[in-house]
């Protein structure tokens, strides 16, 4: 029993020597043709021995490997048919290898002709097996797209997942990026294939993986979810693991019956698993922010000479995100604004959405130069000189939705110029000329607006009354 | 013509020694390394970023343009936040005496903590020997305030009033228990000190929209009981450049160390020595190429803008009575927190990206009623009235407002328990904090803690989730800011971290 066992792991153990073994005959036999090459166009005698001696080792290697190799392919699951042609291929090399020897060795004339015919079974077996281990898309990879290269690409979006088929749109690809390697056309890692229905259902060679509407009990589902640190965990701890969201979609579409046809409406779904789905309408790692104040429409590059500008006259100009070619320009470190400033502003009226002037010494002539920045969503104007002169300016922004306007002169009969600003969320009047029954005229004239008006205060309570200290002296 | 084969073989020309000196031996190493290797990342990038990604870091082929080219891709999305203030109470508020309501401790006044609750949890020294560990309710009633009904202590008053504003996270938690490594977890990631802090990782991650003022500055009050200390590399920055460390402005009449002009020495000497200075150091760092040279031009030059833009920022003149009366009465008191919530307003005005307001004097062991009562009197009004001024100035919109200690106190009482005196211990495991304003959901509970408020029960909120959020809003993936230093690249969560979206808005 014991020398059995131990039979058995010398095999394997012989056998996964194959992939280290194969490089020597490859090297050796095709060493012999290139002799055999030089050979023919110079008669370099000396070459005839070392051709002698390359040929033996190649044959003897040749010999070493294919049986290595038959070892192998008994213990491992592989993909049949690639299998049977490699060993065929193989057992031919080793055969014609001997020939060879034994041709060369009698001096045949013939001999560089057989070895023409080995080279050529040598490379045959050589992409066979290479297809074996590496896929037979190996090579072929290269000059495919960029998508096709990596299974591990990032998924992309579904238009509206309850219109999406289950299987096909959901599952498969999580199967694809994460299983198919072993468990596809090219290898059936324990005779398991899960790139068709068919297969899925049918299992591997310990029996079905999935139990329909049972996904706790699925065998699928109870291999993934195995700690890590045991060997029948899956996928193996060295490839690429399935995410949170992957298993719980896996165990969601299996404990619904795990069906092949269904669109995803038609499945019930848990209030655990719909945020779950839902987030397949985003890309795979969506992290953005959806903002309400960035439009939607894509913008071409702001003219980068112009920034340049900007920013040499102490202005913050950036990005508003790292794949948005919307602007946001911040004047607050500029002490006095020139014509000059604004005028660069206009170049990039179709991208500057975020505009902040405030606390600085800006006046209602200069704001008439930034009217023509119609993109703009927010714009910050506290504590300057504006009054409802240049409000007037701003009428042209129909974009706006957020306006400050905090310690200006402005007066609601200013700001009701501002009328058919239809998108205007926010406006920030504290510290204005606003006063008494102007409040209620402005609500009208902005029913949909938030605007606050400041002026809040704090209750007097009754623990606060203890110490009030006098004013600190300011020394000037 | 004697002996000059005996020297060793040296060629010294002029532009040998030029690159000698900026290619030492250390500097050669790294840089070409890191070219090589960056070669290497922009093939593993893909294709479409190699030709600009790899272009720029070979023909550059130094580790600034890998650290520039990080800079570049922020901020990763549209930033909620513009700004951050972070009120820190520093030595652990309790947060069963201010947010986190327990109603059912009231019966179980003095029992026992169960075996079952604590399961095995660590206890400081300072209660561990202690033979029983009592429970103690709040000996403060709670109110619920606001549209959501939240409930708060009476203690907080003035904060109630602004609940609606707020999102107070009740399954924060935390992994130190003890104030040095629970604090320099809480601002820099990591328990033993030597990391960046919070504000030095936003101001090297975003820079400053205003170039007159530091990005990251930091206020302590004066008027709290210096019960835990503070000290400077809290605010420090760590293995990042050393422009981006807070700086700390004091009340009274030098608010920032070594500014002024010394006697008799005008603003015009001033510049051309400076200049003359920069000049020098650039002379130097040509050579050299050390970022610490760099650091040194930068500081000096931000120290000329700031001796007339800090004059203007902490002239508290221009405030009216109405701001006055509202931050409360300790507001016209320099260097009290109250007065330092109306310096840290006019700083975000002026678009500073991160100030830190500390405020020390919560780390109650003992006599917690009476330690709460003034700790609150101090805080509430000022931080209420902080939310509100920056609601009317619109500021509220972009700028995230953060309140939270380093840790929390226990439910059971340490040392002697009287009905109307007692104190709680350390506890990291649960504890309370709020966020509000840009991009948080405003009148929202996040988190559930059990009925002992010992441990968290649902969404537990780690300090690192509170990190990876945090920059999260200011538009920032808390994995891709990263710094290399010996040889590693270091993030303000380290390797952890999950963004809390269940309280974005």
């Amino acid at each position: 029993m014991i020398i059995a066992i131990v039979l058995f792991s010398l095999t394997e153990l012989i056998g996964r020597f194959h992939p280290v073994l194969v490089h020597l005959p490859i090297g050796m036999l095709v060493l012999a043709a290139i002799f055999q090459l030089i050979l023919l166009k110079q008669k370099t005698a000396s070459l005839g021995p070392a051709i002698h001696i390359t040929l033996l080792g190649g044959m003897l290697s040749a010999i070493f490997s294919a049986t290595s190799g038959f070892l192998l392919s008994t213990t491992d699951n592989y993909d049949a048919s690639l299998i049977s042609s490699h060993q065929w291929f193989g057992i031919a090399v080793a055969v014609i290898s001997i020939g060879a020897f034994i041709l060369n060795k009698q001096q045949n004339k013939y001999t560089k002709w057989v070895i023409l015919l080995l080279t050529i079974l040598v490379i045959i077996t050589g992409h066979l097996g290479g297809s074996i281990t590496h896929g037979s898309d190996y090579l072929t990879k290269v000059f495919s797209s960029s998508e096709v290269v990596s299974n591990n690409t990032l998924r992309k979006p579904i238009a509206n997942v309850q219109e999406a088929v289950a299987y096909t749109e959901v599952i498969q690809p999580i199967l694809n990026s994460k299983c198919y390697s072993c468990h596809g056309v090219n290898k059936q890692k324990a005779k398991l294939r899960l790139d068709l229905p068919d297969f899925i259902m049918k299992g591997g060679k310990d029996g079905a993986i999935i139990t329909a509407g049972k996904a706790d009990e699925s065998e699928l589902i109870k291999r993934i979810l195995l700690g890590k640190d045991n060997k029948d965990h899956m996928p193996p701890i060295e490839k690429p693991q399935l995410s949170k969201s992957e298993i719980d979609l896996l165990h969601w579409w299996i404990s619904t019956g795990a069906d092949f046809t269904q669109k995803v409406k038609a499945l019930p779904q848990s209030e655990k698993i719909k945020p779950v789905l839902l987030a397949l309408q985003s890309a795979e790692k969506n992290e953005e922010i959806k903002l309400s104040d960035i439009p939607d429409q894509a913008i071409e590059k702001a003219d980068d000479k112009v920034i340049q500008k900007l920013k040499a006259r102490g202005i913050a100009v950036s990005t508003v995100s790292q794949n948005s070619n919307y602007l946001s320009i911040n004047f607050i470190a500029v002490d006095a604004i020139s014509e000059k400033d604004l005028d660069l502003l206009e170049p990039l009226r179709k991208q500057i959405i975020w505009l902040k002037l405030g606390n600085t010494k800006l006046s209602d002539q200069q704001i008439d130069m930034i009217s023509s920045l119609s993109a703009l969503t927010r714009l910050s104007l506290e504590r300057t000189s504006i009054t409802d002169k240049g409000i007037l300016a701003l009428q042209k922004l129909t974009s706006l939705q957020y306006i400050n306007l905090v310690g200006t002169k402005v007066t609601a009969k200013g700001l009701a110029q501002l009328k058919a600003l239809n998108k205007l969320e926010k406006i920030f009047l504290y510290q204005t000329s606003i006063t008494g029954t102007d409040w209620n005229e402005l609500k009208k004239t902005f029913p949909k607006a938030m605007i606050d008006s400041g002026g809040y205060t704090m209750p007097l309570l009754e623990g606060d009354t203890s110490e009030v200290k006098p004013p600190p002296t300011i020394k000037k | 013509m004697s002996d000059h084969h005996q020297e060793p073989f040296k060629v010294t020309t002029p532009e040998l020694d030029q690159i000698k000196k900026k290619w030492d031996r250390r500097n050669f190493l790294t840089k070409t390394s890191l070219g090589i290797g960056a070669v290497a990342l922009g093939s593993l990038i893909g294709k479409n970023l190699l030709g600009k990604v790899a272009g720029t870091m070979a023909a550059e082929g130094s580790a600034a343009s890998l650290e520039e080219e990080i800079l570049r891709a922020i901020p990763h999305f549209a930033p909620k936040a513009k700004r951050v203030v972070y009120l820190f109470m520093s030595g652990g508020p309790s947060q069963i005496e201010t947010f986190d309501y327990k109603p059912k401790l009231v019966d179980m006044f003095g029992q026992a903590l169960p075996d079952s609750v604590r399961q095995g949890q660590r206890l400081t020294s300072m209660s561990s020997n202690q033979s029983i560990l009592p429970i103690v309710p709040s000996i403060y009633k709670f109110n619920q305030h606001g549209q959501s009904q939240t409930w708060i202590s009476e203690m907080l008053p003035h904060t109630a009033e602004v609940v609606d504003d707020l999102c107070i996270i009740k399954s924060i938690h935390s992994e130190a228990i003890n104030h040095d490594p629970a604090i320099t977890f809480f601002q820099t990631g990591n328990q033993l000190p030597g990391r960046a802090s919070i504000g030095s990782w936003v101001s090297y991650g975003l820079g400053s929209d205003n170039k007159n003022l530091p990005s990251f500055i930091v206020l302590v009050s004066k008027n709290a009981s210096k019960d835990q200390p503070l000290y400077s590399r809290l605010w420090g920055n760590g293995f990042l450049p050393t422009e981006h460390q807070g700086v700390q402005f004091r009340s009274g009449k030098d608010p920032v160390l070594f500014l002024d002009n010394p006697e008799g020495y005008d603003g015009a000497d001033r510049k051309e020595m400076l200049d003359y200075l920069s000049k020098l150091s650039t002379l130097q760092n040509d050579a050299y190429g050390d970022p610490e040279v760099d650091a040194r031009i930068a500081q000096y030059e931000m120290a000329f803008r700031m001796q007339t833009s800090i004059p203007e920022v902490m002239s508290t003149a221009d405030e009216t009575d109405e701001v006055f009366d509202l931050y409360g009465p300790d507001s016209r008191d320099p260097g009290s927190y109250a007065s330092n919530c109306i310096l840290a307003r006019k700083l975000l005005e002026k678009d500073v990206k991160f100030v830190q307001l500390y405020h020390q004097g919560w780390d109650h062991h003992g006599g917690l009623p009476q330690g709460m009562a003034k700790q609150c009197k101090d805080t509430d009004q000022p931080t209420a009235a902080f939310i509100k001024d920056l609601k009317r100035r619109g500021l509220l919109e972009d700028t995230l407002v953060i309140w939270g200690g380093e840790f929390g106190r226990t439910v059971y009482s340490q040392g002697k328990l009287n009905p109307t005196d007692y104190g709680r211990d350390h506890h990291p495991r649960c504890f309370s904090m709020w966020m509000a304003g840009a991009g948080v959901k405003p009148g929202i509970s996040y988190g559930e803690t059990d009925d002992f408020s010992y441990n968290v029960v649902k969404d537990p909120v780690h300090v690192h989730d509170f990190h990876a959020t945090l920059l999260h809003l200011l538009g920032v993936d808390h994995e891709r800011l990263t710094y290399k230093f010996q040889g590693r690249r270091f993030r303000l969560t380290d390797v952890e971290g999950k963004v809390v979206r269940e309280i974005l808005s």
